[in-house]
């Protein structure tokens, strides 16, 4: 089954095809979904026509995509004309604030996950075990924004724990470790949120694993053998249990960063999922464009990387369809 | 072959509750045009509490918040059905042509459905939706093209055990069509995943809708959750939220909570070791 892995060029080609397609879907010139009708409108016709070429408008289609390929090749995702420097730059300032929001979401969401779906494998029949079902589903009803927008209620607003938005106090000054905890104050809120929404597919997988391998032979072995309940839950069930969700890695972190998207938002958290919001606000499509690009291509990133681990972890996945 | 997709719901307590669930949003959905105010109207009351006149209160510019609350359950439901149908059939169609059509529709079509699996569509939509303006026919047609690679995966699996099964091999020797044996064999038979795949397909669409109107790149002139969400978000540190905000977001979580219901009650069906046996 070695065809599989032709399916992350074709999503890298739908990708690239998409991002190619899009400044020129638009009603009107494609100059304008690269630029801004602004800015277009204060042009002289000369400098109109030099940009005309620059981006190969003026050529055949067949030419426009090589073009467009080289430029791509040369890291110019063209400038954001909201923040007024290279998209490249405006994308690197935010992406640290999402990659500790999404990390360190994405781990606490799967050892939680993991550690609910074991225990409530274990007592599938008992009332802990139903109850944690019934509420890990009505979790997983609820979008992530209006999960967030009742965290902000909640705990921002009407308890005041929480700060309500941002990453951190702006000019404090705070250094060491009273920069540490201000970050992390501001990191409660949208973290618990992404945490929570993201739990219930590991969950599910964990929970449904478990009851198949609790009825499988070794474990009534270890049973048998006299070992302690917690000893053959995590070391021989639980550990066996685990293959199905090390292959649901690459889909999750891509879940978890469309979910960042929308959490960002509702806190205003400086991070990508900020910056795409402000992109789509302030119609700012060079950016929009950048971003789209990095999101995208990094998840399939993901994607390829975890059938990677998967194959070693599994040798069995590399010949399943 | 008979399936008691009735039963299956009517037996389990979260098919129960998921219908109820559902049955509200669609009444609350038909009383929408029977409602006394307009969703659009404005008027001079701004952000009015709750009261006899209007129910649940104002917004900033004077319009009725439960007005836009039933019409946004119209809206909801209107994509979720047309994205559901839409998307249903498309995985229907490009699952079993996968596993119908012989080696190298299978290989192509299966290397386009990882390539989908793989891309993060959600944010693919979102982007489409600022640079084209996604009316109710378009935000459709994006959804089904970007949701159909699940539902065509299982329908694959499905098409290709039953192909085999001795029934659908009578049929072949006796020279059925390929269209036949599509309609009358193996529909049939793989009716409960596309069943489950409707369900899930309409729960996105509404999740879908909602967060691009809260985004802000929704319809403008279609009252949905998603826009009062995103407009009364600006206002939570008024006391407003307690009748603006939290009611579009209390409704869009029952109506994705209730598909979630419906779906996993009818999940035995899927299994037909778990299927439960009419005269048992």
């Amino acid at each position: 089954m070695r065809g599989r892995w032709l399916s992350y060029p074709v999503a890298l080609i739908l990708i690239l095809a998409f991002s190619f397609a899009l400044p020129r879907l638009m009603p009107g010139d494609p100059l304008q979904a690269i630029y801004g009708g602004e800015m277009l409108t204060e042009m002289s016709p000369e400098a109109y026509a030099e940009l005309e070429r620059r981006y190969g408008l003026d050529r055949p289609l067949a030419e426009q995509i090589l073009v467009y390929l080289e430029r791509l090749a040369q890291g110019d995702l063209g400038r954001s004309y909201y923040f007024g420097c290279p998209v490249p730059e405006v994308i690197g300032g935010a992406l640290p604030w999402t990659l500790l929001l999404a990390g360190s979401a994405f781990v606490l969401s799967s050892l939680l996950a993991i550690w609910l779906g074991i225990e409530s494998g274990w007592r599938r029949n008992g009332t802990t075990g139903h109850g944690l079902l019934w509420l890990i589903g009505l979790v997983n009803g609820f979008p992530d924004f209006f999960l967030g927008i009742l965290f902000l209620l909640l705990f921002g607003v009407l308890l005041n724990w929480f700060p309500l938005a941002g990453a951190m106090t702006p000019y404090a000054g705070y250094t060491g470790w009273a920069l540490a905890l201000d970050v992390a104050r501001h990191l409660a809120l949208p973290l618990a949120v992404l945490t929570l929404t993201n739990l219930t597919a590991v969950f599910l997988l964990t929970r449904g694993s478990m009851v198949t391998v609790l009825g499988e032979r070794f474990v009534l072995t270890a049973r048998a053998k006299g070992l302690r309940d917690r000893v053959v839950r995590y070391r021989h069930a639980g550990r066996a249990a685990l293959s199905p969700v090390t292959a649901r890695l690459g889909v999750r972190f891509g879940q978890l960063f469309t979910g960042a998207v929308f959490v960002e938002v509702v806190f205003s958290y400086p991070g990508i999922g900020g910056l795409l919001h402000n992109a789509l606000t302030m119609r700012d499509y060079p950016l929009l464009q950048g971003l789209f690009l990095l999101i995208t291509v990094s998840v399939l990133a993901a994607n390829a990387l975890a059938d990677c681990i998967l194959v070693r972890v599994d040798p069995r996945a590399g010949h399943a369809h | 072959m008979h399936i008691d997709y009735w039963g299956a719901v009517k037996h389990s307590t979260a098919g129960r509750l998921g219908t109820g669930l559902l049955l509200a949003v669609l009444a609350a959905g038909a009383a929408a045009p029977l409602w006394p105010h307009a969703p659009e109207a404005f008027s001079q009351a701004v952000l009015q509490p709750p009261s006899a006149t209007h129910w649940l209160g104002t917004n900033d510019v004077g319009q009725d918040v439960a007005a836009q609350l039933l019409h946004g359950a119209r809206r909801s439901l209107a994509v979720a059905v047309a994205a559901g149908c839409l998307t249903t059939v498309l995985s229907f169609l490009i699952g079993a042509a996968a596993a119908l059509g012989g080696r190298l529709a299978d290989t192509a079509l299966m290397r386009l459905t990882d390539a989908m699996l793989a891309i993060p569509t959600v944010v693919l939509v979102i982007v489409l939706a600022a640079y084209v303006p996604l009316r109710f026919t378009g935000l459709v047609l994006v959804l089904a093209f970007t949701g159909w690679a699940t539902g065509a995966r299982v329908v694959r699996a499905r098409t290709l055990t039953l192909k085999n099964r001795a029934h659908v091999l009578a049929a072949r020797t006796f020279g059925a069509s390929r269209r036949y044996l599509l309609l009358r064999h193996i529909l049939p038979d793989i009716a409960p995943v596309v069943l489950v795949a409707f369900i899930q397909t309409a729960q996105r669409a509404v999740l879908l809708e909602a967060g691009l109107a809260f985004l802000g790149v929704g319809d403008p002139d279609a009252p949905s959750w998603g826009m009062m969400l995103h407009q009364a978000l600006g206002f939570y540190y008024t006391p407003a939220w307690s009748w603006w905000l939290l009611p579009p977001g209390i409704a869009l979580a029952v109506t994705l909570f209730s598909f979630l219901l419906l779906g996993s009650a009818l999940e035995p069906l899927l299994d037909p070791r778990l299927r439960r046996d009419e005269h048992a």
